[in-house]
């Protein structure tokens, strides 16, 4: 919606002022995102390092061979990134016995105080079992996996961060397959998606 | 903590050396009213990286060139005017001294790494942008403006063919759109700490009351055109300079 508004305040404002055509504007997602299979390509083309809840050193082309679902939290977040968490949660338990075949990872955007070791903390706070990665990066590659996952963050003046709730599901070899944008939205169709890539 | 970052082999020859200069420290005052932000000294990249420069980047670092990018780092636009992987085309050697365009956000990081360098935050980018010009007859805003009202040149002009401003910095308005290291800052949808502040950081009548200079189109067109963008977006028109952090 924002992305389309943004996109009606350039044509408008261009159209009043005889177009300069910034660029040529393509459509951007919307809530329910079916990414377009013959462009994408594996995001695991990501050469940078990660440390894992474990304090082990981490690359995402470790999660190859089962398909992935992936967001990017702050675990100081109070509001959006629990309800992400236990969205994804739900997600693991809907899927019962095939639940060992996915992999849910979490990102943090928060390079500071996300600590392997705060990650942890979080995970066993939120009971995340064998199957879930929590990462923890330089600010680079957080910045990076970002805009490959087109998710939208900004740090604020108390450290805490703004962005966009997406849920992704990337395929067996790391190509992302959909994603789901907002909060106490059905998880259904990432339910579906998910399915299809075991 | 250490991190360390896989090393990404590029070639040791860097090309041409591309003038920097230096941003003094100050303030950067966002668009939207807030947080301003203290902007360390930087040096910066006196101009757009030309497609001269970008040509020797892709003639040392093959996995750039046209035919072999990945689609994930550049979609199908990627230097679509240029003839072939190392030929820009005769038609266009007027072009070599003009910034490289169709770029995607990926390739310049890539670029600006091979260079030792990297690309300007949108705080350094607005901050350095917002620096007096030395020779225009007109006031900034109005200039940044007409340039916005005027068609799109048949042939993207040279660089240094707009102004300079006080940190002998050129063309940061009036030739070419730039990408920032963090274009995809958060600018609001759906407020994750829930208290609809994000929602009024936004492009509608509400949001608006909240900007810093409310007449200030050529800021909220470069706002959202930045929020409009994804990583391998190439566009006419959108090109990228490097910074080094002091």
């Amino acid at each position: 919606m924002k992305a389309i508004i943004f996109t009606l305040s350039i044509a408008l404002f261009l159209s009043c002022k005889q177009k300069k055509e910034p660029a040529e504007l393509k459509p951007v997602q919307t809530t329910f995102t079916k990414v377009n299979d013959s462009s994408a390509e594996s995001i695991y083309v990501l050469e940078d390092t990660f440390t894992n809840e474990n304090n082990s050193t981490f690359v995402l082309s470790q999660l190859k061979g089962k398909p992935t679902v992936v967001a990017m939290i702050f675990t100081n977040c109070v509001y959006a990134c629990p309800r992400i968490t236990s969205d994804m949660l739900e997600l693991q338990k809907k899927l019962s016995k095939d639940s060992d075949k996915i992999n849910f990872l979490l990102v943090s955007f928060d390079t500071e105080r996300d600590t392997p070791a705060a990650l942890k903390a979080y995970a066993n706070n939120m009971n995340l079992d064998k199957n879930w990665t929590l990462l923890h990066g330089s600010d680079e590659a957080v910045r990076t996996l970002s805009v490959l996952l087109n998710i939208q963050f900004a740090k604020d003046e108390s450290g805490n961060f703004s962005h966009s709730n997406i849920i992704s599901v990337l395929d067996k070899n790391g190509v992302l397959k959909f994603q789901k944008e907002g909060l106490n939205v059905s998880q259904e169709k990432t339910f579906e998606a998910i399915k299809k890539e075991i | 903590m250490v991190f360390f970052t896989v090393p990404v082999t590029y070639s040791q020859t860097t090309g041409t050396v591309r003038k920097m200069q230096k941003v003094p420290a100050g303030i950067y005052y966002p668009f939207f009213s807030g947080n301003n932000e203290k902007v360390n000294s930087f040096l910066m990249d006196e101009t757009a990286v030309t497609n001269a420069e970008y040509l020797e980047f892709v003639k040392a670092n093959p996995a750039w060139r046209k035919s072999q990018v990945k689609r994930i780092y550049a979609d199908a636009n990627y230097l679509r005017y240029w003839e072939s992987d190392l030929e820009i085309g005769k038609n266009n050697r007027a072009l070599l001294n003009s910034p490289v365009v169709y770029v995607s956000w990926f390739a310049a990081k890539a670029y600006c790494a091979w260079k030792n360098k990297k690309l300007p935050s949108v705080a350094q980018w607005e901050y350095a942008a917002s620096a007096k010009p030395v020779n225009l007859k007109t006031g900034l805003t109005e200039y940044i403006l007409a340039w916005n009202a005027q068609p799109n040149p048949k042939m993207l002009p040279n660089v240094k063919s707009t102004y300079k401003n006080i940190y002998s910095i050129y063309d940061m308005h009036g030739l070419i759109w730039e990408w920032t290291s963090d274009f995809n800052s958060y600018t609001g949808s759906v407020d994750s700490k829930g208290n609809g502040q994000e929602e009024f950081n936004n492009f509608c009548g509400a949001g608006g009351a909240n900007v810093k200079n409310k007449k200030d189109y050529a800021s909220f067109l470069r706002y959202s055109y930045r929020g409009s963008l994804k990583g391998n977006y190439c566009i006419a028109n959108l090109g990228f300079r490097c910074i080094k952090n002091l």
